[in-house]
């Protein structure tokens, strides 16, 4: 197996990879970037409404970073680490103008400053924006600044199989070139997992196909924790049926919620924020409305943006329109866009502190939506996710930064025991006959959708387990037909479901073993929050078919948990 | 919120391509609905049918350029396009998905797209801010119309459908092509940008090489414009030192139809031609109209068309 050496290697080249190898190359210190995709086709990209920043002397007179903490925190059901928080809301404005800087062309006030518009949970507007494709072009700022620096070397269309460690330390990644299917070790003194979300688990998604949870699996098998894996949110508004996101964007720009009656049914669930209500609440009243009855056929309700006015619609929800009309067929300028909650946004992740170490492993860091700082909590605000990934993928560019500093070499040989882990690859696949990859997969959706999503129990969640360790030993038997070695995309799938199942497992016992409703995980068996019992974060580790559960406090600075009212 | 559905059963015939097999085609028939779009149609295929067959797709919303390919010898995006639509289109529930030309193929619909990129890097695709700026001791203020008119040509989304459609790419290896031309112009014409006389040096020369066919702009899933890019580049001319050859002669060419216009109100196309290339340039071309019995379109003489005074009003801007 050929090998390579690096200082660093970022897996993924979202926004927050980019950020962190942008940061770590900056430094001068080599860096490579593995991506299963060429970096602007990763699912940051699809982020649409906008950037939540407070910016000096260019918000609301009454805001301030301490309301936009305050926010997040509320918003998060107190499952927010609180540092993480504050150090989020007080560097927004500064990583807005930092890419304002790089020339991404966010929209503008008439003066010529970045313009504001309101999201979701949010007390003053605080969301950045450039139209509704501002992950697409934050994305594209951050590549193309990246790639302008000579010592990244970017690694696309090759898929990261292991983390490979010692005792205690991180020692490089396994990852295979797609073209030839050859492994090749990344050796390097610092891993950063920035490889994004799981979107593909679910039946419904907002997520790109690549969403797979790779880089939890991969976490998982190192014997690496992740946290509060049960949390999982739904959008309310993807579009029906294809799932398409339809931005929080277009409610922050005044769009109304309606049922087939045509009342604005949010004034029953959140009297005070209406439409403007967090994600899991809202998603949970158009279920609960679809369920009595008040829905449309086939269940969803409309989106009402038609008094907005056909110019605005088109000029600051451009995506909204065009996606209404190309895969609905609807004019958003005339009719209400038919929408239902999807799966759209994974809370848990690689258990790491607000520097992006994590604690388990030497030279493990992780940012963005692969890691939990913990900065969303048990349900993420709309428009901090984007800021997440710049904000925590710069500060863990640097902490990786002054790891390398104080670094010393190990002593101790790896090279065979990483080539048992590129081989080990080929052992789901080894088989002449039996199931191959979709068959498994369509299932495993299907399950993750109908008990382990916005409503749960008991009941559904045991199902689910049982369902999920059945389908773990079915993929004993998976098959791989195409024996070529370029661009086996099918090999490729068989190593993602692979992963996707070694995460369902912990996502589902983990939702099974909390035991109260919290933001996103909502129990149908135990409706209320439980600050008493479970006011703490989930740490959970894989060891084959078990999952083991500790547990870690939040950090609570200055917010004392109280109701949660919208 | 009228939500018709329908259904319909459809073969997709798919250029499939190995490297030790070459190319076949293959045929899988499934049901879809009024909804289905081709990159879910691929990944039911995928899961449902047959798992061997290769083809990207990421965020199946048209922000991400992974799946661009031929559909009924169209270019599109996958995600972007609808099978009923296609099917009702060309009244047919047979449809061919081939992978995009130009590009070296790899396998199935997956090309290479390496030439691509190279192009897109040529043109320096950042923001070269002022001093300034960068120190932070200056902050960059950008006018609303411009911020739209950059975010047009912003929104290249890289998925290289253009430049598979292009024909001057295939016959000129000095043309950049229509995506990095977008990218180019997005950051000359940025008013924040410092290094305009290194992207002139990039981009004005390989602009004079476009022949304005349009097929960008057909194809662009994002309706980018690549076309008018090049054409709002080639107005950064005459800034240009150091001009080239080809830079000279479509300098020339713009001027003599401009004159031609002034004069006639018409394109005389012989005329245009001698101001362009020259007395000596075009004596090759005439002796082959010559042998060709064409000479006689070269000679047509042209008369100035009615109201030639109020198209010269026009050419001179003075038409309020």
């Amino acid at each position: 197996m050929e090998k390579v050496s690096y200082d660093a290697v970022v897996v993924g080249a979202g926004l927050a990879g980019l950020m962190a190898a942008h940061e770590i190359a900056s430094a001068g210190y080599n860096v490579a970037v593995i991506s299963k995709v060429f970096p602007t086709r990763s699912h940051s990209a699809a982020a649409e409404g906008g950037i939540a920043a407070y910016i000096d002397g260019n918000s609301d007179p009454n805001d301030n970073p301490e309301y936009m903490a305050y926010d997040t925190i509320k918003g998060g059901d107190y499952l927010v680490d609180q540092d993480a928080a504050e150090l989020l809301a007080y560097k927004s404005g500064e990583i807005v103008m930092l890419l304002e800087r790089w020339g991404t062309l966010f929209n503008r006030q008439p003066d010529g400053r970045v313009a504001v518009r309101y999201f979701g949970g949010q007390t003053y507007p605080r969301t950045r924006f450039v139209g509704d494709k501002t992950g697409m072009a934050l994305l594209h700022t951050v590549y193309e600044k990246t790639s302008g620096l000579g010592n990244v070397d970017f690694y696309f269309e090759w898929f990261t199989w292991e983390l490979v460690r010692d005792d205690s330390r991180v020692r490089g990644v396994i990852a295979f070139d797609m073209r030839n299917m050859l492994p090749v070790f990344f050796k390097a003194k610092a891993v950063v997992m920035a490889s994004g979300g799981m979107g593909m688990l679910y039946r419904h998604s907002t997520n790109s196909y690549i969403n797979t949870g790779d880089g939890y699996a991969m976490a998982l098998r190192a014997k690496v924790a992740i946290k509060d894996p049960e949390f999982v949110q739904f959008h309310p508004t993807a579009l029906y049926p294809s799932d398409i996101l339809i931005s929080e964007a277009a409610r922050g720009e005044g769009a109304i919620l309606r049922n087939a009656k045509g009342e604005r049914f949010m004034a029953r669930y959140a009297p005070k924020k209406l439409d403007l209500a967090p994600r899991d609440i809202v998603s949970r009243a158009i279920l609960t409305e679809v369920k009595e009855g008040r829905g449309f056929p086939g269940g969803y309700v409309g989106l009402d943006l038609t008094h907005l006015g056909e110019d605005y619609i088109k000029e600051r929800l451009a995506l909204a329109y065009e996606a209404a009309k190309s895969f609905a067929g609807i004019d958003a300028t005339k009719e209400m866009i038919p929408v239902r909650p999807a799966q759209h946004y994974y809370m848990g992740g690689i258990d790491v502190d607000i520097t992006g170490r994590n604690p388990d492993l030497i030279g493990l860091f992780a940012a963005g939506e692969a890691a939990c700082v913990s900065v969303h909590g048990a349900n993420r605000l709309g428009s901090n996710s984007l800021l997440e990934t710049l904000v925590f993928g710069r500060e863990t560019g640097r902490s990786v930064v002054e790891f390398l500093k104080n670094y010393t070499e190990p002593s101790s040989d790896i090279d065979n025991e990483a080539e048992k882990m590129a081989n080990s690859a080929y052992d789901i696949v080894k088989s002449e006959s039996g199931v191959h990859f979709g068959e498994i997969l369509e299932k495993l959706r299907d399950v993750m959708w109908d008990y382990v999503g916005v409503f749960r129990d008991e009941n559904g969640l045991k199902t689910a387990l049982s369902e999920i360790i059945k389908l773990r030993e079915d993929m004993k038997k998976m098959y791989v037909l195409d024996k070529s070695k370029v661009y086996n995309t099918e090999f490729y799938n068989a190593l993602e479901l692979k992963n996707m199942l070694d995460l369902a497992l912990v996502i589902a016992h983990s939702a099974l073993n909390r035991k109260e409703s919290r933001g996103a995980h909502y129990r149908l068996d135990y409706p209320e929050r439980d600050d008493q019992n479970w006011l703490k974060h989930t740490i959970a580790y894989l060891r084959g078919n078990t999952v083991e559960i500790t547990y870690k406090p939040v950090k609570i600075t200055k917010w004392k948990p109280e109701a949660r009212v919208y | 919120m009228s939500l018709q559905n329908e259904e319909m059963e459809v073969v997709l015939k798919i250029k499939r391509y190995s490297q030790d097999k070459g190319y076949w085609w293959q045929e899988y028939k499934l049901k879809v609905d009024r909804f289905t779009q081709f990159t879910e149609a691929l990944r039911r295929i995928k899961s449902e049918q047959d798992p061997t067959l290769a083809y990207r797709a990421s965020c199946h919303m048209a922000v991400c350029g992974s799946c661009g390919m031929k559909i009924n010898g169209e270019p599109r995006l996958a995600c972007k396009t609808l099978v009923i639509d296609v099917a009702k289109k060309y009244g047919s529930n047979i449809i061919t998905i081939e992978p995009m030309d130009y590009y070296k193929p790899v396998k199935d619909l997956i090309v290479d797209l390496d030439d691509f990129y190279q192009r897109m890097y040529k043109v320096k695709p950042r923001l070269y801010p002022h001093k300034d700026v960068i120190e932070g001791k200056a902050e960059q203020r950008l006018k609303p119309e411009d911020q739209r008119e950059l975010w047009k040509f912003a929104q290249c989304i890289w998925c290289g459908l253009c430049v598979s459609a292009c024909p001057s790419v295939k016959m000129d290896p000095e043309f950049l092509g229509p995506a990095a031309h977008a990218k180019g112009y997005r950051f000359l014409a940025d008013p924040r940008d410092t290094i305009t006389e290194e992207r002139l040096k990039i981009l004005i020369d390989s602009s004079w090489r476009c022949t304005y066919c349009y097929m960008c702009y057909n194809v662009c899933p994002r309706d980018i414009e690549p076309v008018t890019a090049i054409k709002k580049t080639r107005a950064y001319s005459k800034l240009t030192k150091d001009k080239t050859p080809v830079i000279l002669t479509g300098e020339k060419h713009s001027e003599a139809i401009f004159n031609s216009l002034v004069e006639t109100g018409k394109i005389e196309e012989a005329k245009v031609y001698l101001n362009t290339y020259g007395l000596l340039g075009s004596i090759r071309d005439f002796i082959y109209l010559f042998q060709t019995g064409k000479i006689k379109y070269a000679l047509v003489k042209e008369k100035p068309v009615e109201n030639i005074s109020e198209i010269r009003k026009i050419l001179s801007g003075d038409n309020k």
